[in-house]
């Protein structure tokens, strides 16, 4: 077995996690599944690239490398952009699709099948404005530096890593020890009872959008950077997010970050067991293994 | 000041509210409550008692009418509004949030208070439900149905509200805790809180009640003073006969 396996699924499993906080936050609290939250990690990842290269256009220097790293001063900052941006457009999704079904109180099946026509259509705009074409943030080779026990990892790879471990632990304090997350925690329990103790909902559902696409931005970056920027990158992480947001158990953030990392890891290995051509199908045993036998996930309670 | 000079604290005039606007389950009600008074709303299954009181609260859509918080009107104000004007609603079931800690619960309902005053409000009501203050870091959930009761009273009384209105406290509670929350209500009527309670269980409610209404399909029946109210033979005929009908789902 190549132990390299190891940090490959950690890096997948961590960005993974990331989508998955995005699904899991917007699944226990607006009550739907979100099968759109795919193409804002793809929006993320495509605003990054525009905003990028626009950047190193106007200023070539901001493309040289940082320190060991592939990439230059323009990504952080197309980066930040990314965030609002991708943010920006799950708050507008919502004006013009979501938030007028909730006013309709349309039923979680009508929200579900909007979500889907929601993800086409995005898909399809990334397709129609950057063709089908995969593109790279930096032409820069890396070469992965040896870390010991046959384990191999490149300085993106480990910057990636970090990030996603930082941003965990804020959402994580986020949720507990301010008043926002408190009220999230209240609407994502009992939304009538929220309202009558003086949280303003909308409020919650609008920073819940800002959050989740924010990280689906970042987690779709951290993909377009490690591998490759494409379309269809956000329909091709969907089901492994599904996944990993049901294992850790609906509205646990450190749930759906291990989950993800577990899904990421249990990938890694298996192709090292049964062929790369399964890869695929382990997000999906996982997310059928889960639903049978243990459906309120690792963090989650029984109902 | 004898209450029946006191100003008034809460009022509806021909509230109509319900889920479906064709179907009304209020049906014009006239109700007004004095500054300090604890009224109780009585009725069989299904008179719309609940309704009437989420209506006022901002949970259930008023269809016409108004409801007024002294000389505000309040009919459209959104439910998480209504905290600020200082009517708190304290529903039948699931009144608290069972995944929050018992201080998370206090803190919530605080975020409306300036900053400076939260901790200050929240040690006051540990004081007053020193329960609550023996492990405050508890999950609300796994309180026993007395003491989240309390909690949900304590929840509610954190922005010190003007009107306090409750939604069958006694529900699914022994006679014991009934009698302890019913006692409770009373020494938080006597600080100057006006409170609203929708009660099946008559007697009790009677016994701290100043006045009791009585609604019937949704209009305001009958209304006198809770001491004489409980041998009135109008009470009898229109409620405790009903009181062993099954009760309504949503009521």
């Amino acid at each position: 077995m190549n132990p390299q396996a190891l940090m490959d699924g950690l890096v997948t499993g961590s960005m993974i996690g990331l989508g998955a906080i995005g699904v899991t936050l917007t699944y226990s609290i607006l009550r739907f599944a979100n099968f759109a939250h795919g193409e804002f990690l793809a929006w993320g990842a495509y605003i990054a690239l525009a905003v990028s290269g626009a950047l190193g256009w106007l200023a070539p220097s901001l493309l040289a490398p940082i320190g060991p790293f592939s990439f230059g001063w323009s990504l952080p900052i197309a980066a930040i952009a990314a965030i609002t941006l991708t943010g920006g457009l799950a708050l507008l999704v919502d004006a013009m699709l979501f938030g007028r079904l909730r006013a309709k109180r349309s039923t979680v099946i009508i929200m579900v099948m909007a979500s889907f026509g929601a993800a086409l259509t995005l898909r399809s705009l990334l397709e129609f404005i950057f063709t089908a074409k995969p593109a790279y943030y930096t032409k820069a080779l890396q070469i992965a530096l040896p870390l010991g026990g046959g384990l191999r990892a490149t300085p993106d790879q480990l910057l990636s890593l970090g990030l996603a471990a930082i941003l965990v632990v804020a959402i994580h304090v986020l949720l507990t020890r301010t008043a926002i997350g408190r009220s999230m925690r209240a609407v994502s329990e009992n939304q009538q009872l929220a309202s009558v103790v003086g949280v303003d909902v909308r409020k919650v559902i609008r920073t819940v959008w800002l959050l989740g696409a924010g990280l689906a931005a970042v987690a779709g970056i951290m993909a377009g950077l490690l591998v490759q920027v494409r379309p269809y990158m956000g329909l091709d992480l969907l089901l492994p997010l599904f996944a990993a947001a049901i294992l850790g158990g609906i509205g646990s953030v450190p749930g759906a970050m291990l989950a993800g990392l577990i899904v990421g890891l249990t990938e890694a290995f298996a192709v090292q067991f049964v062929g790369a051509e399964w890869r695929a199908a382990i997000a999906f045993v996982i997310l059928v293994a889960v639903l049978l036998f243990r459906p309120q996930g690792i963090f989650g309670r029984p109902e | 000041m004898t209450l029946s000079d006191r100003p008034i604290a809460l009022s509806t005039k021909k509230l109509v509210a319900g889920y479906e606007r064709d179907l009304p389950i209020v049906r014009g009600v006239d109700f007004a409550i004095r500054q300090g008074e604890l009224v109780v709303v009585l009725g069989p299954n299904g008179a719309g008692k609940s309704t009437f009181v989420k209506a006022i609260a901002g949970l259930v859509p008023v269809h016409s009418g108004t409801a007024s918080l002294g000389d505000a009107d309040i009919t459209s104000v959104p439910a998480h509004e209504k905290i600020r004007h200082g009517l708190a609603f304290v529903p039948q079931t699931e009144n608290i949030f069972a995944t929050l800690s018992i201080h998370e619960n206090l803190l919530l309902a605080a975020n409306v208070l300036p900053k400076e005053r939260r901790q200050q409000r929240i040690a006051a009501l540990y004081g007053m439900f020193p329960d609550l203050a023996v492990r405050p870091s508890l999950r609300a959930g796994q309180l026993s149905g007395g003491q989240r009761q309390m909690l949900a009273v304590a929840r509610a009384l954190v922005v010190e509200p003007s009107v306090l209105i409750l939604d069958e406290p006694s529900a699914g509670l022994s006679p014991k805790i009934v009698a302890e929350v019913f006692s409770t209500l009373k020494v938080i009527n006597k600080t100057g809180v006006t409170i609203v309670l929708v009660e099946q269980n008559v007697k009790a409610a009677l016994a701290i009640a100043d006045r009791a209404v009585i609604l019937v399909e949704g209009l305001l029946r009958h209304e006198g003073p809770a001491a004489t109210l409980a041998d009135d033979p109008i009470v009898a005929e229109l409620y405790l006969g009903a009181r062993h009908v099954p009760k309504a789902a949503g009521q």
